[in-house]
């Protein structure tokens, strides 16, 4: 098979990459191993954030659709279920999971957008069935429509935990808590309000110490940390669940970039190693581009818009086109993306690749005012620096703005807001409500995404920011969004809870701490090597075999080097040579004796 | 300045197990130099297989003695190396093959070896999972087998490192230095050392390290691609091999099929990409012979070289124009088995002048100069 | 026990389960989109086999890179069930520690 540009990966990154390419006209082939185009957005049921050129207030699913539709449209061709198990000093090779066969695939340029993978988490009994990825859950839920438990122990609140409990609960799970280590959440503050207010408990300097249960999971041990991490003793408590989902940070899957020997860095900011790069994602090789989460770990706009700037610098390689207006407009969108809070760990981590990026420049005060009292209006609760503005956007009459950065804190203008609530629907955030005030009593309208919609005239207990009832309301309007599907409901109580109700409800023995799990090896077995005199990552994993087997190291690599830095003081970059090697999945004798060279 | 009697250059199995040996018979001013890890060379990178069935008398003696330390390996150094004794097939699938292995077999007889020849029937009872079809007839010795070589690496390491040698890694010689015709020293990445003697262990680079004494080792590298398998149920006990077929396969203790051939088209110079030519000719070709692959999937590739010498025997020996240089190199694809009575062999030289267990004196370097070479056959 | 999501607010499921695959004998439903792993978790069945050393394996990472959730198939061992699609009539085991090869005589 020929290609000029050859995509590995069919996220939002290597698909960006893919239009500008192909817009560009450059013949392009995307590999991807899923189901379905569009990586991690199909299995993401939440609105985006970002302005409308990344299809802000979408749903990751519909987004995966929009640029499935104008890959296609640009005749770009793809394989699907296809994972690229090497690039071999003689040719690449793809292996088709559908035809179980593989493919060697000739190309003039890669770009490599094959986004992360997620990291595992030692505690005890770790390897119980029922302790799952947060992405298989997604996977399982979203894909395929099957809802691996009941009973759900979240390990983790940066965005993926929050975003990953909430999507439980609207597939009817009941999610018991979200365990956190740190003493604050990872994630963005209208992502977590959307857990508390349903009740779920964001348990912070907390730990998971061990699962409960002998087959499967039956519940999980949680204890209190102090501000080192180290257990307080007597905190220990029983939760019951018969999941427990690990959303413990994703890191890139470097492995093809290694294969293809380009030079790779150690940034931690960035998700850990990383291969090098310039601002047009151009790696230490002329011919080898990267982009998204394998660039490091951010978001699906700044993978967009890297896979943007890396398609089009490769346009220009190939057709000698001067595309440079669209290569800055791009880098400017990212810049922009990066200015404000959320950004500055991905700022400081490009920085020790060289590449230095703008910051602040967008306002930051909080509006105070909660509007004229009686007028039904709009009130916004989003009270960090996010690169977002689809409430501004949509607005008919002008009322919200950003203060002329998209990173800024959204006001509102109580004289032009006419109550239309179209900025409650569109917020990704769920963080703007409807509020009136009437003689007797109140009105609170709240996004709302769950199953079933309530009647008018149902009794519902009303809960506060925090998920605490503080008290019981009455339905009194619903009004359906059947094309976004963020409903609003619009709930009447006792005068003065407007201030306060956001939520509703209606009534109604041996223990291992497994490393590696291919090979069983234990946390125990780790430290017994490093104390014996092992202390090169590599001679570890020869000796224990940790990375040996079927999954070629992708849960074990990091935490192993973790404990190796800890316990010998070394840094990561110091012991973080490694050689990984092809084929990055197993394929059958068979598969390469059905292959077909052309 | 630091000072030794020994300082061995290269912390593969070779390069460890003369430090071991050292060490065993007396000497603790030894020192390991190794510039990346222990095991990062052809040691960790290899087959592991053991095998006494040799066309060359000497190398029949060498593996002979091997095995006995082998046996002892774990009582000696403190170290499971995954050891098992469960034979080595050799399988000759022409007729000019097959009369060479009888007349093998009967040199290897002579040296007190026990091996069997099999006919395809024979082979076929005792393995129902081999494709016996085209095979002429096979050799087997219940004593050859094969051990785990980075355990092996480690545990001469480990060993020689508790009874005092100093094994320093991340440690690269750049020279060697020599005077009047004697060895005086080394200068590497962390520092000058003196010393008496220093052994070039170097593997796939004992061309360059004896260049830094000015002697000339007539050897030059190869890569060799080898592959494993997911893990299987234990039910591969010994190796198979086969020199006119070009493969070699067994089973680890883990589960897994590791295997490899040799490419005669390979350019000379060390190389340990992959590619995907040689996954291509090992498909097609194994599972002709053994079937059961068919469903089997391939985990993990990697290469390694081998440093050949022109008679594919080992070159060990000390120089008799260098006082004090010492040399274990060129041991093409059976360095991993030799290492126990190579390592015993040259610890005896340095230390008693001459050798207690296995003579050695036909493997020196002077062979090409005197034109006495006897090329090795069974090699893969 | 049934672990179908019946109705979500965002997503529709399509089809019906009108696929007989066999699961340590016992007959199961699975729609024609379920791989393995998806048909037995919505069957409520979370333990696909046995490690080795003796510990219950179930899935872990849902696309096909961790290997935990190996299953025999066929008489086939070490089939990734998280990947594999069911198929009708298919026949499903619990793996207990590594595989057995098949071979067939060619001779
Ligand atoms: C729970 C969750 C919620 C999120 N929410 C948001 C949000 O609200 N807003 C936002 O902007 N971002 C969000 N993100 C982040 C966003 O999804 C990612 O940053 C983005 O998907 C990265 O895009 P990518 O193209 O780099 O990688 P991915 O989307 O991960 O795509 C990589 C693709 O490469 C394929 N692949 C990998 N290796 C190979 C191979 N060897 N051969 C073939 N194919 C291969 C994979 O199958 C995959 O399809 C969220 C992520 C998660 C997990
Ligand atoms: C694919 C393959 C399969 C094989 N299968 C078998 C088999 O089944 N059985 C068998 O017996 N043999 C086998 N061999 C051969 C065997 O691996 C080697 O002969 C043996 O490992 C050689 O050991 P060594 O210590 O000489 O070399 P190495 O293990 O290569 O060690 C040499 C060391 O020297 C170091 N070094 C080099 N220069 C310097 C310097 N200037 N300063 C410091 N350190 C330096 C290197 O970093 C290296 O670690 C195989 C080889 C390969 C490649």
């Amino acid at each position: 098979m020929k290609t000029k540009l050859l995509i590995v990966g069919g996220g939002p990154a290597g698909l960006s990459g893919a239009i500008a390419a192909a817009e560009s006209g450059v013949d392009v082939l995307v590999v991807d191993e899923g189901l379905e185009l569009g990586g991690q957005l199909v299995k993401q049921t939440h609105k985006f954030f970002g302005h409308q050129g990344f299809f802000a207030s979408k749903r990751g699913v519909e987004i995966a659709k929009i640029l499935k539709n104008r890959i296609e449209e640009l005749g770009v061709k793809y394989m699907l279920q296809t994972t690229l198990v090497g690039f071999y000093e003689d040719t690449a090779v793809a292996y088709s999971r559908e035809e179980d066969k593989t493919y060697e695939i000739d190309y003039d340029y890669v770009l490599l957008a094959t986004g992360a993978s997620e990291k595992f988490l030692v505690f005890k009994n770790n390897m119980l069935p029922g302790v799952y990825g947060a992405g298989a859950v997604q996977t399982l839920m979203n894909q395929y429509g099957v809802l691996p438990g009941e009973d759900f122990l979240i390990i983790g609140a940066g965005n993926i935990g929050l975003i990953v409990a909430y999507q439980i609960a609207q597939a009817g799970g009941n999610v018991r808590a979200i365990v956190e280590i740190s003493d604050k959440v990872g994630g963005y503050e209208v992502h977590a309000n959307k857990i508390r207010r349903m009740g779920i408990p964001i348990l912070l300097r907390h730990t998971i110490i061990k699962a409960i249960g002998k087959d499967r999971v039956k519940g999980a041990v949680i204890a209190k940390v102090d501000e080192n991490f180290k257990v307080i003793e007597g905190t220990e408590r029983e939760i019951v669940a018969d999941t427990i989902c690990l959303a413990v940070g994703l890191q890139p899957s470097i492995e093809l970039a290694s294969q293809l020997g380009v030079e790779m860095v150690y940034i931690p900011e960035l998700g850990g190693h990383v291969p090098k790069r310039d601002e047009n994602m151009r790696t230490s090789k002329r011919n080898i581009f990267v982009a998204g989460d394998l660039s490091g770990i951010e978001e699906a706009t700044s993978a967009m818009a890297e896979g943007y700037i890396a398609g089009y610098t490769i346009a220009q390689d190939i057709t000698g086109k001067d595309l440079s207006e669209k290569i800055n407009k791009y880098k400017e969108e990212l810049a922009d993306l990066r200015r404000g809070p959320f950004g500055k760990k991905v700022r400081s981590g490009l920085e020790k690749m060289g590449i230095v990026l703008p910051s602040g420049g967008y306002r930051t005060d909080l509006q105070k005012d909660f509007g004229p009292a009686g007028k039904l209006r709009a009130v916004m609760e989003c009270h960090q620096n996010i690169p977002c503005n689809p409430c501004e956007a949509v607005c008919p009459t002008n009322a919200i703005n950003m203060g002329g950065n998209i990173n800024g804190i959204p006001h509102i203008n109580y004289d032009k807001c006419v109550g239309c609530m179209m900025c409650v629907m569109k917020c990704p955030g769920l963080a703007i409500f409807m509020v009136q005030e009437f003689d007797e009593y109140s009105v609170v309208g709240i996004p709302y995404e769950f199953e079933p919609l309530p009647n008018v005239g149902d009794k519902v207990i009303l809960m506060d920011r925090n998920g605490e009832d503080v008290g019981e309301g009455v339905i009194q309007r619903v009004i359906k969004n059947r094309k976004d599907k963020t409903h609003v409901v619009y709930v009447a109580m006792e005068k003065g809870l407007e201030r306060t109700v956001r939520h509703f409800r209606v009534p109604s023995d041996e223990e291992d701490e497994i490393v590696c799990r291919c090979e069983e090896v234990t946390k125990r077995d780790v430290e017994k090597a490093i104390d014996m005199g092992f202390t090169d990552f590599e001679e570890l994993r020869r000796y224990l075999r940790i990375g040996m087997g079927p999954c070629g190291g992708r849960t074990c690599r990091l935490i192993t080097m973790g404990i190796l830095a800890r316990k010998t003081g070394k840094s990561m970059e110091e012991i973080s040579n490694m050689n990984l090697r092809p084929p990055s999945i197993p394929i059958s004798f068979g598969s390469i004796l059905r292959g077909e060279k052309e | 300045m630091k000072e030794y009697r020994v300082c061995i250059i290269g912390g593969g199995i070779i390069g460890t197990s003369i430090a071991f040996h050292l060490a065993k018979l007396g000497e603790r001013r030894v020192a390991v130099f190794e510039r990346s890890y222990i095991s990062s060379g052809a040691t960790g990178r290899c087959g592991g297989g053991i095998r006494q069935q040799w066309s060359a008398r000497m190398n029949v003696r060498l593996a002979m003695r091997s095995v006995k330390l082998f046996e002892r390996f774990e009582k000696d150094a403190g170290f499971d190396i995954e050891y098992r004794q469960g034979g080595y097939l050799l399988m000759a699938f022409t007729e000019e093959e097959a009369e060479r292995f009888e007349r093998n077999v009967k040199m290897q007889r002579e040296e007190g070896l026990d091996v069997e020849i099999l006919s395809p029937k024979m082979v076929k009872e005792r393995y129902p999972f081999i494709n016996t079809e085209n095979l002429i007839l096979a050799t087997f010795c219940q004593t050859d087998g094969h051990a785990n070589p980075h355990l092996a690496n480690f545990g001469y390491a480990f060993a020689a490192r508790r009874l005092g040698v100093d094994i320093y890694t991340h440690a690269e010689v750049k020279d060697i230095i020599v005077q009047n015709g004697s060895v005086m020293g080394i200068e590497s990445s962390i520092g000058s050392f003196k010393c008496d003697v220093v052994v070039n262990a170097a593997g796939a680079w004992s061309k360059e390290v004896g260049k830094m004494a000015g002697i000339d080792i007539p050897t030059t590298s190869y890569r060799h691609q080898i592959f494993v398998t997911e893990s299987l149920r234990d039910f591969f006990p010994f190796m198979a091999i086969s020199f006119d077929g070009n493969f070699y396969i067994r089973q680890t203790k883990h589960g897994q099929m590791i295997m490899g051939q040799g490419d005669p088209n390979e350019k000379p110079g060390v190389n340990r990409n992959v590619t995907y030519e040689f996954l291509k000719s090992m498909s097609e070709k194994m599972t002709k012979i053994f079937p059961f692959l068919e469903n089997v999937r391939i985990l993990r590739q990697w290469a390694g070289c081998y440093n050949m010498s022109p008679d594919a025997q080992p070159i060990v020996g000390c120089s008799k124009k260098v006082n004090g240089f010492c040399y274990a190199a060129g041991f093409s694809g059976h360095g991993f088995m030799l290492a126990p009575a190579v390592g015993e062999a040259l610890a005896e030289l340095i230390i008693k002048g001459s050798t207690e267990h296995v003579d050695i004196s036909f493997l020196d370097i002077d062979r090409f100069e005197k034109g006495e070479v006897e090329i090795e056959g069974n090699v893969v | 026990m049934d672990r179908r999501i019946k109705s979500h607010p965002i997503l529709e499921f399509e089809g019906e389960e009108t696929v007989t695959f066999y699961f340590e004998g016992t007959p199961l439903r699975a729609k024609p989109s379920d791989t393995i792993a998806s048909a037995l978790i919505a069957n409520g069945i979370d333990i696909f086999g046995w490690t080795e050393k003796g510990r219950a394996r179930g899935f872990f990472c849902a696309i096909g890179k961790c290997s935990s959730c190996l299953v025999v198939v066929n008489g086939t061992p070490n089939i990734r069930a998280c990947i594999t699609k069911v198929k009708e009539g298919m026949k499903v085991e619990r793996q207990i520690g590594r595989g057995m090869p098949l071979w067939e005589e060619k001779q």
